[in-house]
């Protein structure tokens, strides 16, 4: 078990600087994801802690000791690599079995461990045979079999499961969620992909040009997210935005949309957007609370703001359906009933749960709160 | 009707004459190659198999059948000598050239991994030792380990105080003579063979390696040499059989003496043939040497890896 904090860290790979100075702690048993856009530098900052990439400046400890130089044999750390990293020449067996033999553990221990490992991951009759005899989805479970054998204090994960297929993806993905849950191992896994970060992480560390954009709660960021980035970054699909200005309707703060379109603030909104009235803000609402489908949260909410929304492309995904559509004049996605029968042109019905969106500032992206 | 049109459609295919196509007759693609490999080596091997069977010399067109020469062979006392002299030098060559060509293939690697500069010019300078003909090899290690007052070796020891040593003109020092110049001038193809092999292995099996725990020196046992096997068994053997076949650096080096203590079998074929003109006898050599040679690349077939392992 261990803690992992991160100060001021700092990667440049000659002149040219990747990582700019970045600060998080992971706890103890903590499943932490470093999400973010192809290169924003989470694979650096996951080599930097597993001692594979030297530290340009700031700390990195584990369990409150300094490791920025200590090497990677003696981090006590196990790591799944995205191409698997499998020892080609060596068998299942030997490849689930060299972090303990690299530590000297007796021949019997090995084989112990080895067989308890192959019996979690389910691959007990895969282990006489060599990598190259396996499947795409072998060699995963064989890489992160590798990892956990070693029963490490620390687990890494380089976007492990970015070279499956979608089904398999999906499947990898709650089989690691489960080892966790089992074992309770401090975790820091990378991933671009948002589903994943959201689906496994305790915690999230969004990442976009070697900066953090905000660390939080997969139930923090989806809610309350800090700026346009990641309200756009986390969520599929991605957040709609509409360019608005927050003014005066009927005598109540409202909505009001470039073409004359209106939309009434809840009370509570009011109260916290009353320091910006009159701005020009980018209104925020996600497809799934721009819907025609009553939930037990929102169901009688005081927010709910019925429209009527033109539909132009209609992608049915079987539960739901999402519609593109045009609000304000900008595109849109909302996500409706998936039993609803749809045609382009027509215009459909829905309620905006207002008590949902955000207003962003238009220049910083930051998100708007009471002031 | 549409019917009948496939019907017609049928009709006409039936009757049509299957085209000949070059593209599938692969015996007259690989031809040309074949018949260049028959006459470039096939037909030699096959010609000195045959004279040695005869009693032909360079001097007289002459000649009939006979299997004198291999009877020659069998009293030839001098044979047991040349055999030992010739597994020395192969295999003190094969050994070293192994070594630092490994262990010059790793320096740099190691220096290409860390952007250290200078490392082309390593390599061009490993290289021109490779590319220098084995005559010329031969007298450049003469003049090194020359006894005269200019040999390089031995006014280097003067200048340190130490005796001269007679490189070439002890017998049972100028066979390590023989040994390092031909392993000076091998090694560079071992070093880029190794090389290619070293560049090849993936970065990440190093890293997988380190967290895993491995030191250097566990890196370099549980990675790098089962991943360089199958070309350190394919360089063994290529230098084995080259080895085996070099006489002009010997030639030019020491005349294959002094006495006889340099004469590999090689140099003895070449001699006999060209300095005694006994076509028959030096084919007998070389076909002792071409069965040496077999049996190598026998077991270079037999090691190469196969198509579902690596
Ligand atoms: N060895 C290196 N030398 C120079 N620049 C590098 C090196 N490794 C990474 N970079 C640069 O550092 C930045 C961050 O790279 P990194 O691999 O951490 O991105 P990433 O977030 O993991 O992206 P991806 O999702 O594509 O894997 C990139 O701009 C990349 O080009
Ligand atoms: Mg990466």
């Amino acid at each position: 078990m261990a803690e992992v904090s991160v100060r001021k860290l700092i990667k440049r790979f000659g002149q040219f600087e990747v990582v700019h100075g970045i600060d998080f702690d992971v706890t103890d048993g903590e499943f932490m994801v470093l999400v973010g856009p192809s290169g924003c530098g989470k694979s650096t900052t996951l080599r930097m802690i597993a001692g594979l990439e030297t530290v340009s400046d700031g700390e990195i400890s584990i369990n409150g000791e300094l490791v920025n130089d200590v090497p990677p044999r003696d981090r006590d750390i196990a790591m799944v690599f995205q191409d698997y990293a499998l020892y080609p020449h060596m068998s299942v067996k030997q490849n689930l079995g060299f972090g303990l033999k690299m530590r000297d553990m007796p021949r019997a221990k090995i084989e112990e461990a080895v067989q308890r490992t192959a019996d979690i991951l389910q691959i007990r009759e895969l282990l006489d045979r060599k990598p190259k005899q396996l499947s795409g989805g072998q060699r995963q479970r064989v890489a992160i079999g590798r990892a956990i054998a070693r029963e490490p204090q620390l687990f890494l994960f380089d976007e492990p499961l970015s070279n499956l297929d979608a089904k398999l993806r999906v499947e990898m993905r709650t089989q690691i969620k489960r080892l966790h849950i089992a074992f309770n191992a401090t975790s820091i896994y990378v991933t671009h992909d948002q589903t994943e970060a959201m689906t496994l992480a305790d915690r999230i560390v969004v990442l976009r040009g070697g900066v953090i954009e905000q660390v939080g709660t997969p139930d923090q960021l989806y809610n309350h997210p800090v700026n346009r980035f990641v309200a756009g970054f986390i969520g599929s699909p991605t957040m709609n935005f509409i360019d608005a200005e927050l003014a005066e309707s009927a005598g109540e703060a409202s909505i009001v949309f470039n073409d004359g379109q209106t939309l009434p603030l809840t009370a509570a909104q009011r109260q916290s957007y009353a320091s910006h009235k009159g701005q020009k803000v980018l209104f925020g609402v996600r497809p799934e609370h721009l819907t025609n489908v009553f939930t037990a949260e929102n169901r009688g909410g005081a927010g709910l703001v019925p429209i009527e929304i033109p539909v132009e492309i209609v992608e049915p995904l079987g539960a739901d359906t999402l519609v593109f559509s045009k609000l304000g004049g900008s595109e849109i996605v909302s996500r409706v009933a998936g039993s609803a029968d749809l045609r382009p042109g027509t215009r459909i019905p829905v309620h905006v749960d207002m008590s949902r969106t955000h207003l962003f500032d238009p220049e910083t992206g930051v998100r708007l709160t009471a002031t | 009707m549409t019917e009948g049109v496939a019907t017609a459609n049928a009709a006409l295919r039936t009757r049509r004459r299957p085209r000949w196509r070059i593209s599938e007759h692969p015996y007259i693609w690989v031809a040309p190659l074949t018949l260049l490999l028959l006459a470039t080596y096939v037909y030699p091997a096959v010609e000195v198999v045959r004279f040695s069977f005869t009693n032909a010399t360079l001097l007289n067109p002459e000649y009939e059948y006979t299997l004198r020469s291999y009877q020659a062979l069998q009293r030839n006392t001098s044979l047991g000598g040349l055999l030992w002299i010739t597994f020395l030098f192969v295999f003190a060559s094969v050994v070293f050239q192994l070594l630092l060509g490994l262990l010059i293939a790793l320096a740099l690697n190691r220096g290409v991994n860390r952007n250290l500069p200078g490392v082309s010019v390593v390599r061009i300078v490993i290289l021109s030792s490779w590319i220098v003909p084995g005559v010329a090899a031969g007298i450049v290690w003469q003049l090194i380990f020359s006894e005269a007052s200019y040999g390089f070796l031995n006014s280097l020891l003067r200048d340190v105080g130490l005796p001269p040593v007679k490189w070439l003109s002890r017998p049972d020092i100028a066979i390590w003579s023989a040994v390092i110049a031909n392993i000076w001038r091998g090694t560079a193809f071992s070093m880029i063979l190794l090389y290619a092999g070293l560049v090849i292995i993936p970065k990440s099996l190093y890293e997988a390696a380190a967290v895993d725990g491995a030191s250097a020196w566990r890196q370099f046992w549980y990675v790098t040499l089962p991943q360089l096997r199958p070309i350190l068994l394919i360089n063994t053997i290529l230098i084995s059989i080259f080895t085996l076949n070099t006489f002009d650096l010997i030639l030019a080096l020491t005349g294959g003496g002094p006495g006889r203590a340099t004469e590999v079998l090689s140099l003895y074929a070449y001699n006999l043939v060209f300095r005694n003109f006994d076509l028959a006898n030096g084919s007998v050599i070389a076909v002792v040497l071409l069965a040496i040679s077999v049996v190598f690349t026998f077991f270079y077939i037999r090691l190469l890896p196969k198509e579902n392992e690596t």
